[in-house]
């Protein structure tokens, strides 16, 4: 493990905040969870909410929190002369957050299944409840970064997306050709026959976007320059 | 008359410098286009012909509030802390100008220059609306429910966005507001404990009711804190404007403190 | 490690920053002069690998900069300090080192640790090590820059603007800091201070217009000014022909040095340039050129 004191100063690199998100998510989840029980909501939506938390919230907060570790870092310049390629340090900080999430959403699952909450599709195939829509989304993130070099067009291209689909999952559901990029399907409809094939769907797309991202940032002049400030 | 000439020239100068901006442009434009093609049957577009104007443009301004303060949400999320990025927060301390100032300066910079491009979408609306409905009340009315509908939820959105990113950072702050937006005022009050349909729902769901004489979306609809419920018309919207407007207060009278904090820390 | 430029060219859209450069740098402490703006930065950033050239050709150790694999053959023995350091604030110093040591390869922890400490001693920060990098000054983090940019032993150690916005005292400390490390490898000082050029290099390229406009030894710049070189003393403003080089208020009125290839008053009286004026008669020529 001679890559270990890198990864921990990756890990402080990706930023307390970005690291925080997924964990404020789940935190967010837990207390209107809280709140809707304590004003008599009934059981079923209270796990139907728990599940959003991890198919919506945490897709959500990783996407903003990835635009958010590449979008800023005072030793870019320095960065891009080291040996080290710089997609790959930005790789290591999305890693480390992708890894924080995951063991976050792993452990929430968990604690759900343990507490006889969990509504998703079979353990086996529950980290796809939010591995898919969070791949998705933050590879979107990713490439509207890496295209407008603006933070505002990337939050926002994630939040419209994001608010989009749940404002018309109805037409996302019964649309054949958006029925398998509907981020939100486990919630909404469950686990219909057509779930696995949205998931690897979701799941391809993501990386192929995130791959693109990662070409895309490989060009300097897409590093040096900010849109906006 | 110094602090409001200052607060003239921050207005100013931040109206410029956000107005000028390529992605507020780029991300209003792709937003009220994809809403429009996505409206569906409820969609002002598809109101049948002889719909009163006041009910079409209070229509169209209830469907570009879904998503349009969410971009204008994202582009003021910054302007507060990046003085401080940008090495001008020194500067701007030892300027003879009140913190007080600055902050109003920015504020109704930051809600001038997204009001600007809001008011235009539903001017171009409007005059989509007038080649086929062949009304020019149109216009006014969609002078009207800019003034009712959309700018109420600028002026909330512009406090809490300029201001909150100073207590946590911009990126935490623009993750919790889609959340918050989406609780807040479309989360269906039937389904979860959610502010959507209060008095407090951004979106202008009380003003615009009362224009369109219908239900627009939520507002009234039972459910949790059924006191800020009450049954939507003048009286109504008029509270759900005042309260909007209210409550941008408190955080503008805090944003002094936190920005004296942040700036003055090493 | 020399460096054999060629007909480079970089430009940014409309905007060309490199114009057909040439340049051969050999070994040792090399100066690079020129005005803000005359394309230094951008030279650097080629050198460093950060932007690849738009046209002409970049021989840096023998390796073609304008490949990856020349790149990256060139950063592994690249030290670079670039005109704006950003630093991680929530670092101090010695895990600063230890990060940029880490990317740069440097995987044997007691050799890498080693070495950081050598060089926070030889920049004088050893006391500072463990503070955070926010709380440094100026000149200290430039200090921590050089450090950075010597990890791994480079052959070549490319600085830009490492003096500006500095203190003279820090200044002069700085400069004593890159003579000493130019033994046994190359090093380029990219600066629009001539004083800095004049005290640590032999030989200088000076820029304009992203050309290079004079190649040679330091002392020959003082020849271009000789013969264009004035001094008047008058109670106005100073006469509108020539470049106003310095302007001293005494008592019996202002003393004007100007650069200027006319005589530009009556009163003026020609004297012996000075490296600056040199400067300047040689980028006045570049800009009428």
């Amino acid at each position: 493990m001679k890559h270990l004191p890198l990864w921990r100063h990756e890990l402080r690199r990706a930023g307390w905040t970005a690291c925080a998100a997924p964990a404020a998510a789940l935190a967010v989840t837990l207390a209107l969870t809280a709140t809707a029980a304590a004003f008599g909501t009934a059981r079923p939506q209270l796990e139907r909410f728990l599940l959003t938390g991890l198919e919506a919230l945490i897709p959500l907060a990783a996407g903003m929190a990835a635009v958010a570790v590449v979008s800023r870092d005072p030793s870019r310049e320095l960065q891009l002369t080291l040996p080290t390629p710089y997609t790959t340090t930005l790789g290591r900080r999305l890693a480390v957050l992708g890894g924080l999430t995951a063991t976050l959403a792993i452990a929430f699952s968990a604690a759900l299944a343990a507490g006889g909450w969990w509504t998703g599709p079979g353990l086996p195939y529950a980290p796809l409840v939010w591995a898919a829509p969070l791949l998705w989304l933050t590879g979107l993130a990713l490439l509207v970064a890496a295209l407008g070099r603006s933070v505002v067009l990337a939050t926002t291209t994630v939040a419209a997306i994001w608010l989009g689909e749940q404002l018309f999952a109805a037409t996302f559901a019964t649309t054949p050709g958006l029925r398998p990029f509907f981020l939100f399907m486990t919630t909404r409809i469950g686990v219909p026959t057509d779930w696995d094939a949205n998931r690897a769907a979701l799941a391809a797309s993501g990386a192929l976007l995130t791959a693109l991202a990662l070409m895309l940032l490989r060009r300097p002049e897409r590093l040096l320059t900010e849109e906006e400030t | 008359m110094t602090t409001l000439r200052q607060t003239w020239a921050v207005t100013r100068y931040e109206f410029r410098m956000q107005i000028r901006k390529r992605s507020l442009w780029i991300t209003t434009a792709t937003l009220a286009v994809v809403l429009t093609f996505s409206q569906g049957d409820r969609g002002p577009r598809h109101l049948p012909p002889g719909t009163p104007p006041r009910e079409v443009m209070a229509s169209w301004a209830l469907l570009m509030a879904l998503l349009l303060p969410i971009g204008f949400g994202m582009v003021l999320a910054d302007r507060l802390t990046r003085d401080r990025r940008l090495g001008l927060a020194s500067l701007l301390e030892s300027l003879p100008i009140g913190r007080g100032a600055l902050v109003a300066g920015k504020y109704l910079g930051g809600l001038t220059s997204t009001a600007v491009p809001a008011a235009l979408v539903l001017l171009i609306a409007a005059a989509g609306e007038t080649a086929h409905r062949h009304d020019p009340a149109l216009f006014a009315w969609a002078a009207v429910a800019f003034v009712l509908v959309t700018l109420p939820g600028l002026a909330f959105v512009a406090a809490f966005a300029l201001v909150c990113p100073l207590l946590t950072t911009a990126p935490l702050f623009r993750a919790l507001f889609v959340g918050y937006w989406f609780w807040g005022n479309m989360l269906n009050p039937d389904l979860f404990p959610s502010l959507t349909g209060t008095l407090l729902t951004p979106l202008g769901d009380y003003p615009a009711t009362w224009l369109m004489g219908e239900r627009a979306l939520y507002a009234g609809a039972d459910g949790w804190l059924q006191f800020l419920r009450p049954e939507p018309g003048g009286a109504a919207a008029v509270a759900a404007i005042a309260l909007l407007l209210a409550l941008s207060i408190p955080p503008l009278a805090l944003a002094s403190p936190l920005l004296r904090r942040r700036n003055l820390s090493a | 490690m020399d460096i054999q430029i060629t007909g480079l060219r970089r430009t940014f859209g409309k905007v060309t920053a490199l114009d057909g450069l040439d340049l051969t740098v050999p070994g040792g402490m090399y100066g690079l002069l020129g005005t803000n703006g005359a394309g230094k930065t951008t030279l650097m950033r080629v050198l460093a690998g950060v932007l690849p050239p738009t046209a002409g050709t970049v021989r840096v150790g023998g390796h073609d900069l304008a490949t990856r694999t020349g790149r990256l053959a060139v950063q592994r023995r690249l030290g670079y300090l670039p005109q704006d350091l950003g630093l991680y604030p929530d670092l101090s110093a010695r895990e600063f080192l230890d990060y940029v040591g880490l990317l740069k390869g440097l995987d044997d922890t007691a050799a890498r640790r080693r070495q950081i400490g050598e060089l926070l001693d030889m920049v004088g920060l050893a006391d500072a090590a463990p503070r955070k990098l926010r709380g440094f000054s100026g000149g200290m983090r430039r200090r921590v820059g050089i450090a950075q940019a010597l990890l791994g032993d480079p052959a070549l150690v490319v600085v830009d603007e490492p003096t500006a916005g500095l203190d003279p005292e820090e200044r002069i400390r700085f400069r004593t800091l890159l003579a000493t490390i130019a033994a046994g490898r190359t090093v380029l000082l990219s600066t629009h201070i001539v004083e800095d050029v004049a005290q640590t290099c032999r030989d200088t390229a000076v820029m304009t217009r992203g050309r290079v406009v004079f190649n040679g030894p330091v002392a020959d710049i003082v020849q271009r000014a000789e013969g264009v070189t004035w001094e008047l003393v008058g109670q106005g403003p100073p006469p509108a022909t020539g470049v106003v080089v310095s302007a001293v208020s005494r008592p019996d009125g202002t003393h004007y040095r100007l650069v200027s290839s006319a005589r530009p008053d009556p009163r003026a009286v020609p004297v012996q340039p000075s490296l600056e004026e040199g400067y300047v008669a040689l980028m006045h020529a570049g800009a009428n050129g």
